[in-house]
């Protein structure tokens, strides 16, 4: 599905991602753990086009997207929940809902279909979809942020920190619907801090630490891992 | 940005009886000003949509209407074309003049400070004024039709019929520019990236594109605008230039992004300056009035949203 080599990512002359590796297999839910300022969202922002300079390749189905403009690598089949949601604050819930498909070609069809999966997984969202966006909670708002990207009908779904912000209830309540979601025909990639939630979700993860993997492994491997316990668990 | 379709109610209502009053008491000026003013609302209409839009205040706005006017004035005395007709070349030209420009210079410093943004606007502004001078010489020239001066005459009261046509195109405008915005993918792909760049481009929408449609479709507007004012307007170069400044203030008093205020704003400004206009030696202070009543609407904004 995806398949990164030797990727090196910049902002300007100062490189944070340093010869990264890394690859998701088709309806694989993979993890990214690392502290604050390891580089997760510019991975992420890298692999969907938000950021061009940029060494190495990465491969989408066999294709190699680096180069690409971003509406061009969503229009392929990956969608991202942002850290930061980047939502239409000024449009309704459904509105915005609506966008998520409105200009993929694949997914136009299938917006009534996707519509209802995405209510049947957050009834909030029905309950509220006449609300205006910018007004709601950020709980709220989060659910909608992953609302709208799966209105997409992403083969690669790329949540950066979903929990971040979050009372630990509703990151419980999330990461319960990430699993529904992972019964899908859909690849995850989840960045996490909060390894002990993301750890439930994931198959198999990464552990990125100034921009390097510093190690990977299945989740049960990682679950003992001693780094692991010691520097994100806490144990 | 927004394109608030509310709020307008109580402005609206108080610019009706702000109306009522001018007309009661100098009835011309009433119409004057609201001629200027729907002509100042449909200059500044696009200017603001551009600053709302890609965030870029560009200086060079009334020169592009310079260019508009010049373009129908040489159709008009090379080919004896009408200014109304020559309304679409004038478009289609504007529209590809402008998208040419924005690729070859604003596109390249949207990711920059304001001042780089300004300094290059300003620099379209001064090519575009040299050129017009290079070409046609800095003489005043106009084009003349019968149908800019008919007139008719009501309980006693002489007015011009053409002038009133500006007030329906601005409310055209307007009715038009909010329909497509609603109703059209583009329309809604444009509202997207007004609210968020970064938004749009994770649903896939082609943010680049909609930056350069709405900047040369802006300026396109100017195209329309041109040919109905030619026939009443004497134009040299520098005729356009005052017109970005005055749109600024506009789209500044109806706070960004609010379509509907420019037309009231517009109309509350122009008809103030026609006023002023109306009584005799006075003439001279319209400007002041204009750009007082700004400060003020300005101050009192900024005061109201502190408390
Ligand atoms: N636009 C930018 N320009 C320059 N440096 C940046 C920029 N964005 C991020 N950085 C730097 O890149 C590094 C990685 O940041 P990044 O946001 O990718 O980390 P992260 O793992 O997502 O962290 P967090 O958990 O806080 O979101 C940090 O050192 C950060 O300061
Ligand atoms: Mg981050």
């Amino acid at each position: 599905m995806l398949k990164i080599k030797n990727l090196d990512v910049s902002y300007g002359k100062i490189q944070v991602i340093w010869d990264l590796n890394l690859n998701i297999k088709d309806n694989e839910a993979v993890g990214i753990f690392g502290p604050n300022g390891a580089g997760k969202s510019t991975l992420i922002n890298a692999v969907i086009g938000l950021i061009n300079n940029i060494d190495g390749e990465i491969l989408f189905n066999g294709e190699n997207i680096v180069g690409l403009s971003t509406h061009q690598i969503i229009k392929k089949g990956i969608a991202l929940v942002p850290q930061k949601r980047e939502l239409f604050p000024l449009m309704s819930v459904k509105e915005n809902l609506k966008l998520g498909s409105a200009y993929i070609p694949s997914a136009k069809n299938k917006t009534d279909n996707n519509l209802e999966f995405v209510y049947s997984l957050f009834p909030i969202l029905k309950e509220r979809e006449k609300q205006i966006a910018g007004t709601m909670s950020g709980g709220q708002q989060r659910m909608l942020a992953v609302g709208r990207a799966l209105m997409s009908s992403p083969k690669l779904l790329i949540l950066d920190e979903p929990s971040i912000g979050l009372q630990p209830s509703l990151v419980t309540d999330l990461f319960k619907k990430l699993n529904e979601i992972k019964k899908e025909d859909v690849s995850i990639l989840l960045a996490e801090q909060n390894v002990r939630q993301g750890l439930k979700v994931i198959n198999r993860g990464y552990v990125l630490e100034n921009g390097r993997i510093e190690l990977e492994d299945s989740v049960k491997n990682l679950s003992s891992n001693e780094h692991i316990k010691k520097s994100y668990l806490g144990i | 940005m927004s394109f608030s379709l509310k709020k307008s109610y109580r402005l609206l209502l108080l610019l009706i009886l702000f109306m009522v009053i001018i007309g009661i008491w100098r009835p011309n000026a009433l119409l004057d000003g609201l001629q200027r003013g729907s002509l100042y609302a449909i200059i500044a209409l696009p200017l603001a949509l551009v600053l709302g839009i890609l965030g870029v205040l560009n200086l060079a706005h009334g020169d592009f209407l310079t260019v508009g006017f010049y373009l129908i004035y040489m159709l008009y005395s090379r080919f004896n074309l009408d200014p109304l007709v020559s309304i679409v070349p004038a478009v289609l030209f504007l529209i590809l003049l402008s998208g040419g420009i924005y690729l070859l210079t604003v596109k390249n410093v949207l990711k920059d400070g304001h001042l780089n943004q300004l300094l290059i606007t300003f620099g379209i502004s001064l090519v575009l004024i040299e050129t017009i001078n290079i070409i046609w010489t800095s003489r005043p020239r106009n084009v003349y039709t019968d149908y800019a001066y008919s007139a008719i005459e009501v309980g006693g009261f002489r007015f011009g019929t053409y002038e009133l046509l500006y007030i329906l195109i601005a409310v055209a405008v307007l009715v038009a520019l909010q329909w497509f915005l609603k109703n059209t993918r583009l329309g809604q792909a444009t509202f997207a990236v007004g609210q968020n760049p970064k938004g749009a481009r994770i649903v896939g929408i082609n943010v680049n594109f909609v930056y350069l449609f709405v900047f040369s479709v802006s300026i396109g507007i100017l195209g329309i605008v041109a040919g109905f004012m030619l026939p009443r307007t004497a134009i040299f170069p520098g005729v356009g230039s005052p017109f970005s400044l005055k749109s600024f203030a506009l789209a500044a008093m109806a706070g960004l992004g609010n379509l509907n205020g420019i037309l009231i704003a517009g109309v509350t400004l122009g008809i103030g300056e026609a006023v002023i206009n109306s009584i005799p030696n006075y003439g001279g202070w319209s400007d002041i009035v204009f750009f007082g009543v700004l400060i003020i609407v300005i101050i009192s904004r900024s005061y109201r949203r502190a408390r």
